[in-house]
């Protein structure tokens, strides 16, 4: 049976065009890029040709991209190395309660250092209110991190303002846009933001792959120790054959964003109205409008999200109950409950994300499949039985 | 002698051996055959690696002065 790929926010399939790109990198381009050598010499070349293709896509100077080793490392490194940075001039970061764990996690960390860390609220549809920035803000802010997208449910939050607040107090701002990149445009001449996190396999590149833009003059401590790689950014050697993959992906999502988008909307609006015409009782999450155009989730009342994921699985769909990184889990996705949506109603979160590959008549089979499953599993659930009495 | 006219110039102050290079090479494959490159590097190594790479290349070095806290490589594109 096919599976029908329906994940793309957890990762998406490497590109053809991206493994051929990489091929030569891994097969006698195998140089160390800080080898003075020709053979080092031609590594390094794949390395600053991916570096300006990353760069293009987002409207930045190429020597603003540091090359990492996943979306994570560049969290990691924004906020451990503004607070580092700058900890003689404040100790007070501010983030939100939606961000992904890569932001919490870290952040949690850093309070343990004994930094102070605001978690901003968000409305029902998972939203910032941009004056909720500017009232946390204090003399002793150094970094304002608020994510572009939502990994779970696809809300965009209002960065271009969020940014304005902070260039405006003179606060460092940091985006992970991990979810967007190569997804949905992004101009940094254009918005005001400091630092931003990005990750190959989110846009058809391969894995183990990340970068982080810093803004020209922007005050970051080295978050990795060792050699002098990335003009003494980042220590360690570089993954070479992952970086001019992430290069390539970059240069065809700047080609080909348009389209996709387009391509994705579509999908996404075909589901979006076929699950609300066939399955009841379903709640769609996130924003509206301003969401990703590849991303689709609902919470089904009656049934937990894992157990559709399985037997979706079993119809040969491959689709995600929450954040992928805590599908495993049975607590409710703190996205959804910061956003206010009761914990037994949460626990049937499901997310469809489509991508370049999907087609019409995949979504068409999958709403010929999924009120199927819903059914059958509301039929065996203890709570819509205990209901019905 | 007088200083050739640069078509494009690249700032690489700062930045070590062989990524100047590299940097410097990226932007020739980018410029027309005859066009004039003036490319900016710290005295020393740099002065001294980056005008080698350049002519082992196959490109041809027009002049190289001293000025403006760098050293000044004016390259021709062949």
């Amino acid at each position: 049976m096919e599976q029908v790929y329906f994940d793309h926010a957890a990762t998406t399939p490497p590109r053809p065009e991206v493994i051929e790109a990489m091929l030569p990198y891994l097969r006698e381009r195998w140089g160390n890029p800080s080898s003075l050598h020709a053979t080092g010499v031609r590594a390094a070349e794949g390395i600053e040709r991916a570096r300006e293709h990353i760069a293009a896509l987002l409207g930045a100077q190429p020597d603003e991209i540091v090359l990492t080793g996943s979306g994570t490392e560049a969290d990691n490194h924004a906020l451990i190395g503004v607070s580092q940075a700058l900890r003689d001039k404040g100790d007070h970061i501010i983030t939100s309660a939606v961000e992904h764990h890569a932001i919490l996690h870290t952040a949690a960390f850093l309070e343990e250092c004994g930094l102070r860390v605001t978690y901003l609220p968000v409305d029902g549809a998972g939203m910032v209110d941009p004056p909720d920035v500017r009232d946390a803000i204090t003399d002793k802010t150094v970094l304002v991190s608020i994510m572009h997208a939502n990994n779970e449910v696809g809300t965009i939050q209002p960065i271009a303002e969020i940014g304005a607040i902070c260039r405006e107090r003179e606060v460092l701002f940091h985006t992970d846009a991990v979810q967007t990149v190569g997804h949905v445009p992004i101009n940094l001449r254009e918005i005001h933001v400091d630092l931003l996190s990005l990750s190959a396999h989110k846009l058809y590149g391969p894995k183990g792959v990340g970068a982080l833009y810093i803004r020209e003059g922007a005050c970051v401590r080295s978050y990795m120790h060792g050699g002098g790689q990335e003009q003494g950014r980042r220590a360690g050697t570089e993954n070479v054959a992952g970086i001019v993959g992430l290069g390539e992906a970059a240069r065809l999502a700047r080609e080909e964003m348009a389209w996709e988008m387009s391509h994705n909307a579509g999908l996404c609006s075909l589901l979006i109205r076929g699950v609300r015409q066939h399955v009841p009782e379903v709640t769609e999450t996130g924003h509206p409008c301003q969401r990703l155009p590849n991303n689709a989730s609902f919470c089904v009342a009656g049934v937990e999200g894992e157990s559709i994921l399985l037997n979706l699985d079993l119809e040969g769909f491959a689709v995600s109950s929450g954040s992928a990184c805590t599908s495993g889990g049975l607590e409710p996705s703190h996205v959804l409950l910061a956003m206010g949506i009761p914990p037994e109603i949460a626990r049937g979160s499901l997310r469809v994300s489509v991508g370049r590959d999907n087609t019409f008549e995949q979504v068409d089979r999958f709403l010929d499949v999924f009120p199927r499953v819903v059914e059958r599993l509301r039929s065996m659930s203890p709570i819509v039985r205990a209901a019905s009495q | 002698m007088a200083t050739p006219d640069a078509d494009k110039t690249i700032d690489l102050r700062g930045t070590r051996c062989p990524l100047n290079w590299v940097k410097t090479k990226l932007r020739l494959e980018e410029m027309q055959p005859g066009k004039v490159l003036e490319v900016v590097v710290d005295d020393g190594g740099p002065a001294r690696n980056v005008p080698r790479s350049v002519e082992a290349e196959g490109h041809r070095v027009l002049a190289l002065t001293n000025g403006s806290g760098g050293v000044h490589i004016f390259i021709e594109r062949q």
